[in-house]
């Protein structure tokens, strides 16, 4: 009887691994790429400090073994400053746990979470964030890019609760842009790029941010 | 920033919109917009030439990376000698027609004994940094082609620079210093940043292997997209 159920093991096993091997070989998946400048201007107060601009790069990409969904995983790095504030901002994350759901051509709906940290000298905490995020994106050419995320903050308790909508995070940001680009399908790969300009939203520290986006993006994948 | 006059403590949404969409329009006029390029026309074969051209990867990386290759021609040859990363041999005209490499600009052209000199040391150590930098090679953040670019203008001391979206001009391993590659300035790079400042070279910010500064001489925004600067061709 041992003996019988090793035979099945061995043989599921062989079968599991001739299965997952040839998939292995022919695995999907896709990436994508920003360069942003973004502002952001307190809405609803004077206080210091009232302006926030960054610049950076964003770059995420995605595997798996079906075209669908797939592992997702990114960095977003940027600094800049709170302007007349002059204090020197960052603001960095890793997202190394995430998933992605990916449709059309390049299409997707990437979710991530990891950890980050962000802040400005003189004028905003230092904390260390565990930023979670949505990341839509639709179309070739013309592409709609959105993103939504939340971050719990650690090591400034100035910064706790800072987002309204959001009470079980302490903070809020996002971005809504379209991209005006070109899509192509070179060698049967789709991919695309182009420049885009957008809106943000941030809640932080208890205020509403409002600001513009400016940028290039580039997306590609393995053919669906 | 985005106040209504006359009340200080109100937000003018339209104002940053404004502002914004400005901003936005300026950029994209000027995007890819050198002023005073200079010509692909191939120079006379009366005396020796080096040349330093850059083209564009293919899609969808054309705006955001290109790719130096050195073309040279030994004085009353019609063909070009070409030392590059991935690439080699002679060809008749690398200044518009360079394999997959679109777009090219023509970063700097030497004549003469200066050229003789220039030749003579692309042909002693080409070969060989190519062959070390193809064995390490590492698309990101380097080394790569534009490593070996960088690397071959300090060896051969010739003065020039390699524009910002040629990514990896500036990797230098984990840490590393030294004069810049115009030979006016000093840098000291690691993967994650590095800082170049010169007389000529201006101050370049360099953050994961992008570059972004302002260029002295001739005047130009550097940024990592598109040619790699606003404003006047390096030269």
């Amino acid at each position: 009887m041992r003996r019988a159920l090793l035979l099945v093991m061995v043989a599921g096993c062989a079968r599991w691994g001739r299965k997952y091997g040839d998939d292995a070989r022919e695995f999907q998946g896709g990436a994508f790429m920003h360069y942003e400048l973004t502002s952001a201007t307190k809405v609803d107060a004077y206080d210091s400090p009232r302006d926030l601009v960054l610049a950076g790069a964003k770059l995420h990409g995605f595997v798996g073994l079906s075209s669908t969904v797939a592992y997702h995983a990114g960095i977003d790095l940027a600094m800049g400053s709170t302007l007349r504030g002059a204090g020197l901002a960052y603001d960095v994350a890793g997202y190394p746990v995430g998933a992605a759901v990916r449709f059309g051509r390049t299409s997707f709906l990437a979710l991530g979470a990891g950890i980050g940290a962000m802040g400005a000298m003189g004028t905003l905490d230092d904390a260390l964030t565990i930023p979670v995020e949505a990341t839509l994106e639709v179309g070739g050419s013309w592409r709609l890019l959105a993103r939504v995320r939340t971050s719990w903050v650690e090591a400034a308790p100035g910064r706790h609760d800072g987002a309204p909508s959001v009470p079980f995070a302490d903070e809020l940001d996002g971005m809504l842009a379209l991209r005006f680009g070109h899509h192509y399908e070179d060698y049967g790969y789709p991919s695309g790029n182009g420049y885009f300009v957008g809106v943000t939203y941030r809640e932080l520290l208890g205020d509403h941010w409002v600001g513009g986006a400016i940028g290039y993006s580039i997306d590609l994948g393995t053919p669906r | 920033m985005g106040k209504t006059a006359g009340n200080p403590g109100r937000f003018c949404l339209s104002c940053v919109s404004v502002r914004m969409v400005r901003f936005a329009i300026v950029l994209a006029l000027l995007g890819g917009c050198i002023i005073a390029r200079q010509s692909l026309e191939m120079p006379t074969n009366d005396e020796t030439t080096v040349a330093l051209l850059t083209g564009t990867l293919g899609h969808p990386m054309d705006d955001i990376a290109r790719h130096p290759w050195f073309a040279v021609r030994k004085k009353g040859e019609t063909d070009w000698r070409i030392y590059e990363v991935g690439g080699g041999g002679t060809e008749h005209d690398p200044f518009r027609d360079h394999g997959s490499y679109g777009h090219p600009i023509l970063h700097k052209v030497w004549r003469g004994a200066e050229a003789e000199r220039a030749a003579e040391c692309l042909a002693k150590y080409g070969d060989d940094v190519r062959d070390q930098i193809e064995r390490d090679y590492v698309l990101y953040p380097g080394p790569n082609s534009n490593t070996y670019g960088d690397a071959m203008l300090r060896k051969c001391h010739l003065h020039a620079s390699l524009p910002a979206t040629s990514i990896g001009k500036d990797w230098r391993g984990l840490i590393g210093a030294g004069v810049t590659s115009e030979g006016t300035g000093l840098q000291l790079e690691t993967p994650v940043v590095g800082l170049k400042v010169g007389l000529k070279e201006g101050v370049e910010v360099h953050i994961i292997g992008l570059s972004f500064g302002i260029d002295l001489w001739p005047p130009a925004i550097i940024l990592p997209l598109g040619p790699g600067r606003i404003g006047f061709a390096d030269r």
